[in-house]
């Protein structure tokens, strides 16, 4: 029998403030509907009990600004959430489980590779640490995320924009509308890992039919063709007709379908504040899904009031969509650096903004241009209005040793010369070594 | 001074103990009647020929009167009607009895969806001819939990058509799993004109010998009920709980220990933590009915000191089954009792028979001393690995049992110094391979013969009561009695929901019969109601407990 596990995870003692949509109640009424249902008593369904990640495990995949320890006060909740995704993540490659379900909070799709804070209502990226520990640990070489929350997933796309082995796809409401605005069709990748990100950004009111449409039409044909080991599921739930932050239509049902379509190895739940009306009955119908039974009687008691994007105008739209996408070709601009290592370096300024403490951070990314690996990844840091500053060394997995010996090279003159930075983090993902270096507490290793 | 009677009623014995001020007075074994229940108890009684039994402070039964009535199938048929909602198909899961599904939705703050439709009730009275027969009826609605108003319309409805339908609704059963209540409603009202028989019977008895003392029926969880205010369903596996209690009568108070208790066919393993016993956290599974039974986490194994052992091409099998006694005990094949005796681990039986029933298992050039020896050795081994298979089964069961809370998974069980207490027929046999592959101190268990009757003797009432209060919807309910009330306290409660559950505790112990002492109060969890960035409520949580035990030590 393919057996479905669950880690419930639902934090009932943390929330980020009494009111905040990221609280003690958000998973209360899917507990109660889960329970009732007797879902954990079906044969097939193994509930699976969490653990908590270590900063290794997370460093491996994100850099935490200063440093670890300036942010561990804070970590607890999250370092659960990530830990219960690398449990279910390792019951799947083991074979224990045939696809399972991580019904966790808190979320983490909106933290990037460097972290300085929470935002989006996330500190951890939990899918992205699961992957490269999965990467790291079990000799997965190829993993799909799918994200399907309403909300661009751009913490994960920043932590894989350079990765050719992970293929992130998001679908998400238009960032012209809706947070974090960003997710457009030209975010392709950077220069060694070109067309491994697809955004799908759909107009608001896109329903079941719409997002069937998408599903078929252009994100499971390019799953196909990357064929991974593996194809996580970032499964926010505020596509829901009932979402109070976003303006999309899905039902219950239409998650279900999803699910059903998607068939993914592992769904970790994101987002979804619509508490009442709306988790209840995704969560049920998503586990349902998973576990190979009927979830069409899953019906939420409400019924959608916003108008529903037929997919007359829609088909045109996203056929469009694509085309555009095609159309988009690389273009990056090179800046070697006195200092940098050998080889070309692709230059990617950006800002991210902190929306839970309101502040901006500032990053100038570099990346080696390879063409036997992914590449050396080079970032600096700023969070703005403050004199902090730090880097991030990368050597990804499967690194050439070219690219090996720029990383290390790069970390060396950190070291020596570095009198504008605070800290550093070498993320050696190549070897699994992680050092984070600050000025007055010097090396450590994680 | 202090005086109790406990008797357990098993499958082929009824043992009896009396027990004055922590002493073992008087012991007895009768064969058990299963077709008269109450006589065998009365003859077990009888032969403890207790010298003034007016003296008798309370007597403790653990009967397999309800478990075999489930298992053997003799119970009356009930006719299941559900709402059932939306959600799950209601035939994603095994239902072993069949059920009628009627309209009507709850969700699960307790608001009505959907209404019922009485045209289907007036149906139903047809069809199923509910207008005149004294049928039996369970009424059981999807979150009725959280509210209970179809399930009272509907009795009503019926009651009003016929008042001699004995009807029960499944929100007595307070807790969450709709699929679990509906077959334990199901079950208790199959069962409780049995008992209820059983129950004056059994007082009438007790009366007629001029006895006072109250009678109370051994529950799963190791707690006891008075006769009359149990829940019949509540009384099946007292037996493993038994077991369990006796070893804790001859325990240091708060240490953890696995318990073994090894028979002829069964051994059945138990986990003490702090002198606490481990509850399963799931309801019992009894045939093929999932229930909200609570009940201690017990592990059956189907291993013992007559199981049969065969010769195979690899050497030889430990069968799952008996066939007679041990061979050096005049039985005809050879058995782990054998081994034991050949080994000189045990003192009965025949050593001569032992090492004869052994040798039939090896190859005629290989029936030697040593090698007799190294097959003896092998069978025990084999024993003590499937008793410890079942040992680990259970500690991982406690060990990666579900966390919800940020707290609870920064604060994992700590790992225990456990020791062992080995009790039962093989007990002795067994005890010193157990504790070198444990790794733990062993202990012999006195009186393994009627341990179970000393388990119920010195059984402590358990009590639980757990509150789910919802200041918004100004509703509370309790889930071991399904008590719903209205709340009428503030909105955000603190201080005042702490006493509203005291006072509700005090209420359902005293309406028990039970007094609590030595209760336990899990912390409040409280989850503000937000609705549109404004605080609207709190659901409320609590619970207090007294966790099975008993109530004090036990010498010979």
């Amino acid at each position: 029998m393919k057996r479905t596990g669950i880690l419930f995870f639902p934090a009932f003692d943390w929330s980020l403030g009494d009111s905040h949509p990221e609280r003690e109640e958000r998973l209360l009424y899917t507990q109660e509907q889960l329970f009732e249902e007797g879902v954990l008593d079906l044969p097939q369904i193994k509930q699976f009990s969490p653990r908590v990640a270590s900063l290794h495990e997370v460093l491996r995949a994100q850099a935490l600004l200063p440093t670890p320890w300036s942010q561990t006060d804070s970590l607890d909740a999250h370092l659960i959430a990530a830990g219960s995704a690398i449990l279910l993540g390792e019951a799947r490659v083991r074979g224990e489980i045939g696809n399972g379900f991580v019904l966790a909070r808190p979320p983490g799709h909106h933290s990037g590779a460097t972290v300085w804070g929470n935002r989006g209502f996330c500190t951890l990226n939990n899918e992205a640490i699961l992957v490269n520990h999965l990467r790291a640990q079990l000799g997965i070489k190829k993993i799909a995320i799918v994200d399907t929350d309403v909300h661009h997933g751009d913490g994960t796309q920043d932590i894989f924009y350079h990765d050719p082995n992970v293929l992130f796809i998001s679908l998400h409401q238009d960032g012209r509308t809706l947070y974090p605005g960003t997710g457009f069709v030209n975010e392709k990748g950077g220069p060694n890992a070109w067309d491994q990100t697809l955004n799908i950004p759909l107009p608001p009111g896109t329903g079941d039919e719409g997002y069937q449409y998408v599903l078929e039409e252009w994100v499971l044909p390019r799953l196909r063709a990357f064929a991974p080991d593996l194809i996580i599921n970032s499964a926010g739930q505020d596509n829901h007709f009932t979402d109070p932050l976003a303006s999309m239509n899905l039902s219950a049902g239409g998650y279900g379908r999803i699910t059903e379509l998607l068939q993914p190895d592992l769904a970790v739940l994101e987002g979804g504040y619509s508490i009442e009306g709306a988790l209840p009955y995704v969560n049920l119908a998503i586990l349902l899904a998973l576990a190979g039974e009927d979830y069409h009687h899953v019906r939420e008691p409400q019924k959608p009031e916003r108008p529903v994007l037929s997919l007359a105008p829609l088909k045109p739209y996203i056929q469009g969509l694509k085309q555009q996408h095609q159309t988009i070709k690389p273009n990056f601009t090179i800046q070697n650096k006195a200092y940098f290592p050998r080889g070309n370096w692709i230059y990617i300024p950006h800002s991210v903004y902190y929306d839970t403490e309101g502040f901006q951070e500032s990053r100038h990314d570099y990346i080696r241009q390879c063409d036997h690996c992914a590449g050396t990844v080079y970032i600096e840091s700023q969070r703005l209005s403050s004199l902090q500053k730090s880097s991030l060394v990368r050597i990804p997995f499967q690194a050439c040793s070219e690219c090996e010996q720029a990383g290390y090279d790069l970390w060396d003159h950190l070291l020596r010369h570095s009198e504008d930075m605070t800290s550093g983090l070498l993320q050696n993902q190549l070897h699994d070594k992680f050092f984070v270096w600050q000025r007055k507490e010097g090396l450590t290793q994680f | 001074m202090s005086n109790q009677v406990g008797i357990d009623v098993g499958g082929t014995y009824t043992d009896a103990v009396f027990i004055q001020d922590g002493h073992i007075q008087n012991t007895a074994k009768v064969p058990t009647r299963s077709e008269n229940i109450v006589e065998t108890l009365m003859e077990a009684f009888e032969t403890l020929s207790i010298v003034e039994e007016s003296s008798i402070d309370q007597i403790v039964v653990s009967t397999t009167l309800v478990t075999n009535a489930i298992l053997q199938d003799r119970i009356p048929p009930v006719e299941l009607l559900l709402f059932s909602g939306n959600g799950m198909r209601v035939d994603a899961l095994p239902w072993p009895v069949g059920y009628r599904e009627l309209s009507g939705e709850i969700d699960f703050r307790g608001r009505e969806i959907a209404p019922p439709d009485q045209r289907e009730w007036e149906k139903l009275l047809q069809t199923i001819g509910l207008r005149e027969n004294p049928a039996h009826v369970a009424i059981v609605g999807k979150f009725s939990h959280r509210n209970n108003l179809h399930e009272e319309q509907l009795a009503n409805y019926l009651r009003q058509n016929n008042s001699s339908l004995r009807l029960a609704l499944g929100h007595e059963w307070g807790q969450a799993n709709f699929y679990r209540r509906s077959l334990t409603t199901y079950l208790n009202l199959g069962v409780s004109e049995l008992y209820q028989q059983f129950a004056l019977d059994l007082q009438a008895a007790v009366t007629a010998r001029k006895i006072e003392a109250p009678i109370f029926i051994l529950k799963a969880d190791g707690g006891s009920l008075p006769l009359a205010k149990i829940r019949p369903i509540d009384s099946i596996y007292s037996g493993p709980a038994a077991s369990v209690l006796a070893a804790l009568t001859q325990n240091e108070p708060a240490v953890s220990s696995i318990i073994v208790d090894i028979g002829g066919t069964t051994t059945d393993i138990g986990l003490v933590l702090s002198g606490v016993p481990l509850l399963s956290s799931k309801g019992a599974q009894i045939g093929p009915f999932s229930t909200l039974v609570r009940s201690l986490a017990v592990r059956s194994i189907p291993v013992g000191g007559d199981s049969v052992i065969h010769a195979t091409d690899q050497g030889f099998s430990l069968e799952s089954y008996r066939l007679g006694p041990a061979y050096c005990l005049g039985g005809n094949v050879p058995t782990p009792t054998d081994a034991m005796r050949y080994l000189g681990l045990i003192d009965y039986g025949n050593e001569q028979l032992a090492a004869e029933g052994l040798a039939s298992v090896l190859p005629q050039e290989q029936r030697t001393p040593k090698f007799l020896n190294e097959l003896a050795t092998a069978v025990l081994d084999t024993v003590v690995d499937r008793i410890v298979e079942a040992v680990d089964s259970l500690k991982r069961e406690w060990e990666e049992e579900p966390a919800y809370k940020v707290w609870e998974v920064l604060h994992p069980h700590e790992s225990q110094a456990f020791h062992t207490l080995v009790s039962g027929g093989g007990a002795r046999g067994i005890s010193m391979a157990l504790g070198k592959r444990l790794g733990t101190p062993v202990q012999l268990g006195y009186l393994s013969e009627i341990s179970n009757a000393l388990g119920a003797a010195m059984a402590r009432a358990t009590f639980d009561c757990t509150l789910h209060l919802d200041t918004y919807m100004k509703q509370y309910s309790v889930e071991e009695t399904g008590e719903q009330g209205k709340w009428t306290g503030s909105l955000r409660p603190y201080l005042e929901v702490e006493g509203f559950l005291d006072a509700l505790a005090q209420q359902q112990a005293a309406r028990s019969g039970i007094k609590i002492q030595d209760v336990e109060k899990e912390p409040f969890d409280f989850f503000p109601i937000v609705q549109g960035y404004k605080t609207v409520g709190q659901i409320v949580r609590g619970a207090v407990h007294q966790r099975p035990g008993v109530i004090g030590r036990v010498s010979v």
